[in-house]
């Protein structure tokens, strides 16, 4: 399953970077903002107030942002872990990271306090989100994307892409090595707006105590730093069912995969 | 309940689906112009035109404002998603050949009174391809 994660992964970087080369050389019309549905969130407003889209969003992005709210309250953050290229990206200059600071965990060089944690991403990236949106929704332009590592990198310098774009997006892969997943955590507003549905999300993680051997391996390769090991089931909504916890884990049956919610078919246990 | 792992990867893939082939469902214009000129009519026709340049709002109505000159054209609704201009016009005072030619000409950017030309290209008109967006 990891190895299928990878494969959706580099497929999904690599046809977002062809698609913004083609794009950017004039060989088509199909942006890499086409596909977006952080797009669909910001033009959501105009759509349901006015029945008109803002700036270059469309149907496609509106659509697909309301299947991505199906999808997370299905199997959580599955989007950040599976499809996000910019998550990809993040995820594996996580994983680079690690091996060059020589770190057991994802925690990084500079590990963020629970409590603080908990206060940046509840505050820093709400905040984040409700600025652009109020700002999308007042001027009908998609403000974001200077800013937007996604836009940055994948659009081959596009609409909007300044010389400070590329700056912001030098601090925030400078943040990332020493701040694993910064840019996810803390910041990224599309993963603030799937927050509230990740956590209602039905299909979660759960330790299963008379397996588990308390060895740690769970918590220690899990990219989003959560404390696999700490809980019966895992409720957190930042969980992005990326499944590196139970391919670490040394012992079969202690972390499985549950739909939250549903009861066992009779006669099993 | 206990679930197998491949149901992730069959989740995502669904919902992309859907939303995909949900776009359907939710397709609204980015600018709807109705031309002062436009004057009744007994026989509109509507020519729709995939138009490089065409790629936000503003682009839109810079594209729709070109066509402020041009008798017989009724409406102009744009959707900048698909780089589309649904045009409606009276067949008996312009044709489709003219909007395009209208589209196509050098734009008059107001601000500086300077010219801009090969801002917009019909590369597509009623679902036939006139030429490749690279040409």
């Amino acid at each position: 399953m990891k190895r299928l994660r990878l494969i959706f992964q580099l497929s999904i970087v690599a046809a977002a970077a062809f698609a913004g080369v083609r794009y950017a050389l004039g060989k088509s019309l199909v942006s890499v903002e086409t596909y977006c549905p952080f797009g669909g969130l910001e033009t959501a407003w105009s759509f349901f107030t006015r029945r008109r889209f803002s700036c270059a969003a469309g149907e496609t992005n509106l659509a697909l942002f309301i299947a991505l709210i199906v999808l997370t309250l299905l199997a959580r953050k599955a989007f950040c872990g599976w499809v996000c290229p910019a998550g990809a990206l993040f995820e594996w200059e996580a994983k680079l990271a690690r091996r060059v600071f020589r770190r057991r965990d994802f925690s990084g060089v500079w590990p963020v306090p629970a409590k603080v944690d908990r206060a940046l991403k509840i505050g820093l990236r709400i905040g984040a989100l409700g600025l652009v949106l109020v700002a999308t929704w007042k001027t009908g332009e998609l403000v974001f994307r200077g800013y937007d590592p996604y836009y940055i990198v994948f659009s081959a310098h596009g609409h909007d892409v300044k010389a400070w774009s590329y700056l912001v997006l030098a601090a925030l892969l400078a943040l990332g090595l020493v701040m694993p997943m910064a840019w996810c955590k803390y910041l990224c507003p599309l993963g603030a707006a799937l927050w509230p549905a990740s956590i209602a999300g039905r299909l979660r993680l759960a330790r299963n105590e008379h397996h588990c051997t308390n060895c740690g391996a769970c918590d220690r390769n899990c990219p989003q730093d959560l404390p696999i090991s700490r809980v019966g089931e895992l409720t957190s909504g930042e969980c992005t069912l990326c499944l590196e916890c139970t391919a670490a884990c040394p012992t079969p049956k202690a972390l499985e995969l549950r739909w939250s919610g549903v009861p066992r078919p009779k006669g099993r246990r | 309940m206990k679930a197998p792992a491949w149901i992730i990867p069959v989740l995502v893939v669904a919902c992309a689906a859907a939303g995909v082939g949900g776009s359907r469902l939710l397709v609204a214009p980015s600018v709807v112009h109705t031309y002062a000129q436009a004057g009744p009519t007994a026989d509109a026709r509507t020519s729709q035109m995939v138009v490089e340049g065409v790629k936000c709002v503003d682009t839109a109505e810079r594209a729709v404002a070109q066509l402020n000159d041009v008798a017989g054209v009724l409406k102009c609704v744009a959707y900048a998603s698909r780089a589309r201009l649904d045009v409606t016009y009276d067949p008996a005072r312009t044709s489709a050949a003219a909007i395009r030619e209208a589209l196509e000409a050098p734009v008059l950017v107001p601000a500086t009174g300077e010219y801009l030309f090969g801002l917009y290209r019909v590369i597509e008109m009623n679902g036939e391809k006139i030429a490749d967006v690279d040409e």
